[in-house]
């Protein structure tokens, strides 16, 4: 195990194709090779894995996007001096994707004179991707937008549900689109005809969301274990009952990660503890059995063998299953 | 972990001075770093400080409380504001939140409630209405923000006190203080007031709620029996001298409202000299914030519960209640039981025998 300590914030972790990556508080995105790029003037508030798989782009409260590698810093993109709160890459086209304010841009890393704006009602919360990186998805209040990302002139496909949606992703099948609620639940839209799906009943904050298993289960955070939505067939959940694995009454679990072409889930709980389980087999691996603070930051390589996290103190660990 | 940061909304209509009063806080030379969120602003930073522009995103929440509005963009400046904090060193000493001239005070106090992660980051310090002397008679009339504004505040700057007479300062005064018997006022000219006064005030604080005194409302500036205290504000070189005699200014005739001043927004002070039952009590609380809840902005309360030697306090913003038992009551100390509701069309008679019902 490899352990850091950050005299900031810990904004993301992520593993590019090289290794793993912290994005902080104070700007500065680090490489787990020891590697540091003063990315912004600022704090990163969000930030993902370059399109080409090396390096991260992170979005910034001084209005930039940044992609950093080892050693170098680039900037992609402004938004006007007003915050980026998310981002996005698909690799399969290229392109990125950032919102600041009620605007989502779409920029493309092999054309830097390609920029779409595309602008909604309410403030965007959080954008998606669609696995094969056509359309992107943005959050807002009462539902989400779905555009076209390459088209400069069109209407986007509006699904509308009352209430706060705080971030949005896909099915790996691209089949149903889910939203996080600020009301402690997840909705969810079958694309083919916009049926709505409520997942409710979590006692907390649902910070992000992760399918695994080649998409057939959607992992969430929220509850005092990970809950997994089961998403076989045309209908995924609809019917179906969650199941909740690794309960404990005296935490709740803060994030979750996995990769959807495989089997594993990570969860970093709100008291600083870490495990990984397999939903097939029995047990979990105790990752990190100390306690300490939240859990604010977790990651996944590709394979699922190396997991990164970090806590709201600035400690942060990479091990390798 | 890290102390929580103090929150300061800034509320008041277009022209009270709030800019004035944030370029101040933006400016002086007071040694603190500041974040403060602001309207439509593009994102610039002075100095320490920050200066957040944001979109005034009101929504319901879907948790079935009527009056749960909360403001998303505050939610999502917050969260972005805390990931500049260090471990254990916090990034701000303040956060200060600029209201528009029409908002409703509400949604920003309930999101400081409501939102779990912002909950545990802040505190909410204040809601601090800002209005000017000249101008404020008239908004109180025609404005049923303004009206509100000065309802659901912690305290009162009232500005501009060199453009209005002496006369006029106690009539504003006066409607102040029928709107809103808790807030100290505070007199300023050109926003110059101590920010260490505005800042730091523990509003919503259930620890800080040592004194609600319904049977003495200070009287306002000027007015027979008025006391000075630490909240007068005045500066003491402005011309005119609070040493002896302030009988000199009062004697219009006119009632604690004014002349014609029957506003829809009034406080209720309410006591009992014999303990409560806590049950009752309570019961009564729950019953009335459930279907007043939406008319009443703002109430506080220092209970004395029968069979029980700590002080019980609460304070609620429209429905939200929080409420605990304090410190023990003093040897020395009357015990009694006093509370202060500020809201809409209160029946003042129904909720005194309600309160009263409440007697052990």
């Amino acid at each position: 195990m490899k352990t850091f300590t950050f005299d900031a914030q810990v904004t993301a972790a992520l593993f590019d194709r090289i290794g793993a990556v912290f994005a902080l508080g104070d700007g500065a995105v680090v490489f787990e090779s020891g590697e540091r790029a003063e990315a912004h003037d600022g704090a990163v508030l969000c930030a993902c894995v370059h399109p080409s798989g090396d390096g991260v782009v992170t979005g910034g409260d001084d209005g930039k996007l940044v992609w950093s590698r080892r050693g170098e810093s680039v900037l992609l993109a402004t938004a006007k001096g007003q915050w980026i709160d998310a981002v996005d890459a698909a690799s399969e086209t290229g392109l990125i994707a950032f919102a600041f304010g009620k605007t989502l841009s779409v920029i493309d890393v092999a054309d830097a004179a390609f920029r779409r704006d595309f602008v909604h009602e309410r403030t965007v919360s959080g954008v998606a991707f669609e696995p094969k990186g056509r359309r992107v998805a943005a959050s807002t209040y009462g539902g989400a937008a779905l555009w076209y990302a390459r088209i400069a002139q069109q209407q986007p496909t509006v699904l509308k549900w009352a209430g706060s949606h705080t971030g949005v992703g896909w099915s790996p099948d691209g089949a149903f689109l889910i939203t996080t609620m600020q009301d402690n639940q997840l909705h969810g839209w079958r694309l083919k005809d916009q049926r709505n799906m409520r997942m409710g009943g979590y006692p907390a904050k649902i910070r992000n969301m992760a399918f695994l298993s080649r998409g057939r289960l959607l992992a969430t955070p929220g509850a005092q274990g990970v809950v997994l939505w089961p998403f076989e067939g045309s209908n995924g959940p609809m019917g179906r009952e969650a199941t909740e694995i690794g309960f404990d009454e005296t935490s709740l679990v803060n994030l979750v990660a996995a990769q959807a072409k495989h089997g594993r889930v990570a969860a970093g709980l709100n008291d600083g503890r870490v495990w990984v389980a397999d939903p097939s087999a029995q047990g979990l691996e105790r990752v990190k059995a100390d306690k300490g603070a939240p859990i604010v930051a977790l990651a996944f390589d590709a394979e699922t063998t190396r997991l990164a996290w970090a806590d709201e103190d600035g400690q942060a660990g990479i091990v390798d299953l | 972990m890290t102390d929580k940061t103090p929150v300061t909304v800034l509320t008041g209509y277009l022209g009270a001075g709030k800019t004035t009063l944030l370029n101040r806080i933006l400016t002086e030379d007071h040694g603190k770093r500041y974040a403060v969120i602001v309207n439509e602003f593009g994102e610039i930073g002075i100095d320490n400080d920050l200066v957040v522009g944001a979109d005034e995103d009101v929504f319901e929440m879907n948790n079935g409380c009527v009056c749960c509005t909360v403001r998303g963009d505050l939610i999502r400046v917050v969260g972005g504001l805390m990931k500049r904090q260090r471990p254990g060193k916090p990034a701000f000493d303040a956060i200060i939140v600029e209201t528009t001239g029409l908002a409703d005070p509400g949604p920003v106090a309930q999101t400081f409630f409501v939102d779990e992660d912002v909950k545990a980051k802040t505190q909410l310090d204040s809601v601090t209405a800002l209005v000017d002397a000249k101008h404020v008679m008239a908004r109180l009339d025609d404005s049923k923000e303004a009206r509100e504004q000065v309802a659901f505040a912690d305290q009162i700057i009232l500005n501009k006190v060199d453009l209005a007479t002496a006369e006029e300062l106690v009539a504003v005064e006066a409607r102040l203080r029928a709107l809103n018997p808790l807030a100290p006022i505070l007199r300023a000219e050109r926003a110059g007031v101590d920010l260490d006064k505005v800042l730091g005030r523990h509003g919503f604080d259930l620890e800080r709620i040592l004194e609600v005194r319904p049977d003495f409302v200070n009287p306002p500036h000027g007015a027979e029996g008025h006391v000075h205290d630490e909240d007068c504000g005045h500066d003491h070189d402005h011309g005119h001298d609070h040493g002896h005699d302030h009988h000199h200014d009062h004697g219009h005739g006119h009632g604690p409202r004014g002349h014609a001043h029957q506003d829809d927004i009034k406080g209720v002070s309410l006591s009992l000299d014999r303990p409560l039952d806590g049950t009752k009590f309570t019961a009564w609380l729950d019953r009335l914030l459930a279907e007043k809840g939406q008319d009443i902005l703002r109430a506080k309360g220092i209970i004395d519960v029968a069979g029980e030697d700590r002080r019980l306090v609460f304070q609620a913003v429209h429905m939200i209640l929080e409420g605990d038992l304090q410190r023990p009551w003093g040897d020395k100390e009357r015990r009694w039981s006093r509370a202060v509701f500020i809201g809409r069309d209160l029946d003042e008679a129904a909720l005194k025998a309600g309160f009263e019902s409440c007697a052990a």
